[in-house]
């Protein structure tokens, strides 16, 4: 990482508990403008909690995220602003139509009636949302859904980008289009996205960061992990595999009896 | 491009505009509204046509028990509906103050009631059309019911911001309307005094929690300090209660 860049998204130490389970741990990585970073783990990893704690919809109970410099707890209007998010269940208002959805994130992001106008044209067009923009969420596919959800992350071109599983739902060439577009917006920005289908995050990311329950186990380009597994004979796939397996417990020695 | 996020007032307009429009989505407020605008007018027919009165008071006289049921009914969606369907998550991240969000929601539902109210118009007419209303009571009647209105909706948003069903949403707001307008029944006081003999529990329940003694006051055209700070205050504290919850949902 080069020092003299800020970074625009920057994690530091961040823990979050839920009661008694430790569902984040220590956990530290930033991206600077310009990167694309690939989030995996299993299920369960902990990567939705760590999303939802760069969105600001969880607060971290240790540690310190900031979002384009801005603190998520300091300042969490600010640090809202320069986010575009995509949650996990990517839920959205159902009995709205298409357009007054984007409009109402839009309003609510504070962007005046010229920017709206501006930015509704560039999401709907970049998102290919033309055919849906009349009717209502609720009768639009799970495809539709999916780019109607990443639509309203954009419409502020905001500098950091966060998307939970943004490529669920989407067909083969949905998902091979996401990644040019993905690709196209990264210039300036700085975007994360998460993901289990490793292939996906190889093909679409130069650097890639793994979680495993709760605590950073890889944070390296692809290039590295990809000359790694050459080397040893293993699919890039299989490299990052063995990075997610915990390493094997020994068997407990047998007691003489 | 990243504009500034929007300030308490101007987040919270922009809040109610999507939820006004959300109410009449599902039709659900709708019918609701309707029925309850059906039910007030007939009551006010009933009066009119079998006693001859020819003013508001039992129509005003009627309405927080009509109120006890139809303001719950539009309260309890408020946050339990966004919980259940996980656009919580997408409100709270948006760039506005939590209580431009809770204030937002409020006066779309106190709008959605104020549709209501106005759609009593056609009694105040017929009443100037046939007589000579006290139009100043007349007015400080509709004060009071936009108050006490607003107090129970208020009430309700809190409420419904405690669970994620939207039917233990409903049940909880129409109890605590419910104890609200009931304690302030004379005959309801004169059971409770007579339960709990010398504690006079039933009078000071309705002196002091009940909202009908000050509801009824404001309809009497008396708009006396302490029942405007009754409203005023209990609506602000339960707003600000709301906000703290929502807050702490969120963390």
């Amino acid at each position: 990482m080069n020092d003299s860049v800020r970074p625009l998204l920057d994690i530091r130490g961040v823990t979050k508990r839920y009661g008694a389970t430790v569902a984040v741990e220590r956990v530290s990585f930033a991206l600077e403008p310009g990167e694309i970073v690939g989030f995996v783990g299993p299920n369960g990893a902990g990567k939705s909690t760590l999303l939802k704690l760069v969105s600001t919809f969880l607060v971290p109970d240790e540690g310190s995220i900031e979002l384009a410099g801005h603190d998520v707890v300091k300042e969490p209007l600010a640090a809202r602003a320069s986010l575009g998010y995509l949650a996990e269940h990517n839920a959205l208002y159902d009995g709205m139509r298409v357009l007054r959805y984007l409009e109402f994130v839009g309003r609510a992001r504070g962007l005046a009636r010229a920017q709206l106008a501006e930015r509704l044209a560039w999401t709907i067009g970049a998102c290919a949302l033309e055919a849906v923009t009349k009717k209502r969420v609720q009768e639009c596919s799970k495809g539709y859904r999916q780019r109607i959800g990443l639509a309203a992350a954009l419409i502020h071109d905001p500098p950091v980008i966060a998307l939970d599983e943004p490529t669920h739902g989407l067909d083969p060439l949905q998902m091979a289009a996401f990644r040019d577009f993905l690709r196209s917006l990264a210039p300036g920005r700085a975007i994360l996205f998460s993901s289990h289908i490793v292939g996906e995050v190889c093909d679409t990311c130069e650097r890639v960061v793994a979680i495993h329950k709760g605590k950073l186990v890889a944070d390296e380009p692809v290039s590295a992990l990809s000359k790694r597994a050459t080397a040893a004979g293993r699919t890039l796939d299989q490299e990052l595999v063995r990075l997610l397996e915990p390493a094997p417990t020994p068997a407990p020695k047998e007691t003489a009896r | 491009m990243t504009a500034q996020p929007l300030g308490l007032l101007a987040g919270a307009r922009v809040i109610a505009s999507r939820e006004f429009a959300a109410w009449f989505d599902s039709g659900v407020a709708t019918a609701s509204t309707i029925a309850a605008l059906l039910l007030a007018n007939s009551i006010f027919m009933n009066e009119f046509f079998l006693a001859g009165r020819i003013d508001m008071g039992p129509f005003f006289s009627r309405l927080p028990v009509l109120l006890v049921l139809f303001l719950p009914a539009q309260s309890m969606r408020l946050w339990a509906e966004e919980r259940r369907t996980r656009t919580f998550e997408v409100l709270v991240t948006l760039p506005l103050a939590t209580g431009s969000l809770v204030l937002g929601k409020f006066l779309a539902a106190l709008a959605l009631y104020g549709l209501f109210l106005v759609g009593t118009a056609p009694i105040v007419v017929m009443l100037c059309v046939l007589g000579a209303p006290d139009l100043g009571l007349l007015a400080s009647g509709y004060l009071a019911a936009l108050l006490l209105g607003g107090l129970l909706l208020a009430l309700g948003s809190l409420l419904s911001a405690l669970s994620s069903d939207q039917v233990v949403a409903f049940v909880l707001a129409a109890l605590v309307s419910a104890a609200l307008v009931l304690s302030g029944d004379e005959r309801l006081v004169a059971v409770l005094d007579g339960l709990f003999s010398g504690a006079n529990v039933g009078t000071w329940i309705h002196d002091v929690f009940s909202a009908i003694p000050h509801y009824e006051e404001l309809v009497g055209g008396i708009a006396s300090a302490p029942a405007l700070a009754y409203f005023v205050g209990l609506t602000a504290l339960s707003l600000w209660l709301t906000t703290t919850l929502v807050r702490r949902l969120r963390t």
